[in-house]
């Protein structure tokens, strides 16, 4: 495979994690606050925020690695009401200024909480906006037979909210130890519950999305077989392991792991064991999603010439 | 209505000897792996054996020779992220390397593999319709080459007038995806887009 499309595997993987755990962080906080507090729950969420901003940026420099004209990539906003790829990386820009400023407020408790919030809306608007950009840029590109089906926008949401809420139990897990080294292991009953509470429905939220993932993508890959023939492609040849082992991790990752992480986080104590299989959880979900990415790739079939 | 230049290739006198696309690498310099105008090989069927001979089983082939088609829906257009991409008045669509970043998206978009990346320059290429040729009263250098003359350009309406309005021919794409600038007469044995049986034969890196 060419540096260009895992340049172009980083940016999407990347940016759909921060656009994932950046929503699925605004409903935790959300629940945190009703549950415990404004207090408790900024102490869960607030330094998450540093992580899923790095993602994003990340993903953005990645993205240069693909352009013969890098110094020049702002160019790429200016098509803005006609092209998706100017959509996409307009969108990419505005949520990581959305974010920033969302975090900037949220740091240093700028403003009212109502206005932090509002900020926080606009972003994950901003993010779904990106995300769906990004589908389109495939999805509407008629010369191009295997990405043009709903299974493309599908599959990138799915990516988005698995990575998104397996990457932010990681955080959540990160987050706690690091408290508790300052604070010590004591007085942290309420914040173990919110983390408890958390972990419990990124898990229930990343297997409920399996289930989707694991049927649009056979779906997808059945459609790929029906079409391969003029487009000198054996798919199942070439990539059927490959295949296999995306789904075989998949599975693992946020079926046996997701669960795992539900169970411990049944009952307070069992933090450690929560750390691993989140850990565990986002390790396997990350090489699938990866996987996954790079047989999206692969199924680039060129219609004419 | 604005002025539409395109192309018409007569297929059925096409031998494919590719005096065209030389022509045009050589008029505007393209570097290694870059072709404005490519000659296509599509063909198929199968041969069988009946004791010492070999029989024929549909065996069939022709050239197309394609460059940009001009299209008047240019997918090239519309999804270029840098607007880098515009029409002339004549029709032509152009690619200004000054604007262009690199970035691929309009060669992922055309059913013709006409925008080619240029790794010298870091940019996108594609034909010109020779327009600087053309402002000298001269024609295409793939016009002039070709010792078969089944290449002609013009206004597209004229041509359809004259040769018709045939332009999806395997391996081409269909039609509406486009609109191509495009007439195609076809060769004897051509096969209509989505009925083919062939494949394109050229080699790997040969188009």
């Amino acid at each position: 495979m060419h540096t260009e499309t895992w340049a172009l595997v980083t940016f999407t993987i990347l940016a759909q994690t921060s656009v994932g755990s950046f929503i699925a962080l605004g409903v935790a906080h959300y629940f945190a606050v009703r549950k415990s507090g404004i207090e408790q729950a900024d102490k869960l969420s607030d330094r998450a925020l540093l992580p899923i901003g790095g993602l994003l940026v990340l993903g953005m420099i990645a993205s240069l690695l693909h352009l013969g004209q890098p110094m020049y990539a702002y160019r790429a906003i200016l098509n803005f009401g006609n092209s998706w790829l100017s959509r996409e990386i307009g969108f990419g820009v505005m949520f990581a200024a959305t974010g920033a400023a969302f975090a900037f407020l949220q740091w240093r408790k700028l403003s009212t909480a109502n206005v932090r919030n509002a900020v926080a809306v606009l972003a994950a608007f901003v993010g779904c906006a990106l995300v769906f950009s990004m589908s389109q840029v495939y999805m509407t590109a008629e010369a191009q037979e295997g990405w043009t089906t709903v299974a493309t926008p599908i599959s990138f949401f799915a990516t988005t909210v698995l990575l998104g809420t397996l990457a932010l139990a990681v955080a959540f897990m990160i987050n706690y130890w690091i408290i508790q080294r300052r604070e010590g292991p004591e007085c942290q009953a309420q914040q173990c519950d919110l983390l408890r509470g958390a972990i419990k429905w990124l898990a229930v939220t990343a297997i409920v999305v399996l289930g989707v993932e694991l049927v649009v993508s056979s779906l997808q890959s059945a459609y790929v077989v029906s079409i391969e023939d003029h487009a000198n492609l054996d798919f199942l040849g070439e990539y059927g392991v490959l295949f296999g082992v995306r789904l075989a991790l998949a599975f693992v990752g946020a079926g046996i792991f997701g669960l795992f992480m539900y169970q411990a986080s049944q009952r307070p104590g069992r933090e450690k064991l929560m750390a691993a299989f989140a850990f565990s959880a986002f390790a396997f979900i990350l090489v699938a999603e990866v996987l996954g990415r790079v047989l999206f790739y692969a199924t680039e079939i060129h219609i004419g010439l | 209505m604005s002025r539409q230049l395109g192309f018409y290739f007569n297929a059925d006198i096409c031998i494919g000897c590719k005096a065209c696309q030389i022509a045009c690498k050589d008029k505007n310099h393209l570097p290694m792996g870059v072709l404005w105008r490519r000659v296509v090989n599509y063909g198929g069927g199968s041969w069988v054996q009946s004791g010492d001979i070999m029989i024929p089983q549909n065996v069939f082939g022709y050239f197309l020779s394609i460059s940009c088609n001009h299209c008047e829906d240019a997918p090239c257009l519309h999804n270029c992220p840098t607007g880098a991409i515009s029409k002339n008045e004549d029709g032509i669509v152009l690619i200004d390397d000054d604007v262009c970043i690199g970035c691929r998206y309009c060669s992922w978009v055309c059913p013709y593999g006409a925008p080619q990346f240029n790794e010298d320059d870091g940019v996108m290429t594609k034909c010109n319709f020779c327009y600087d040729l053309q402002a000298e009263g001269k024609n295409p250098a793939c016009v002039d080459a070709c010792p078969l003359r089944a290449i002609e350009f013009g206004e597209i309406e004229e041509l359809r007038a004259k040769h018709g309005d045939v332009v999806e021919i395997e391996p081409l794409p269909k039609r509406e995806i486009t609109s191509p600038a495009l007439v195609i007469h076809p060769h004897r044995h051509a096969q209509a887009t989505g009925q083919g049986t062939g494949h394109i034969l050229d080699m790997e890196g040969e188009i």
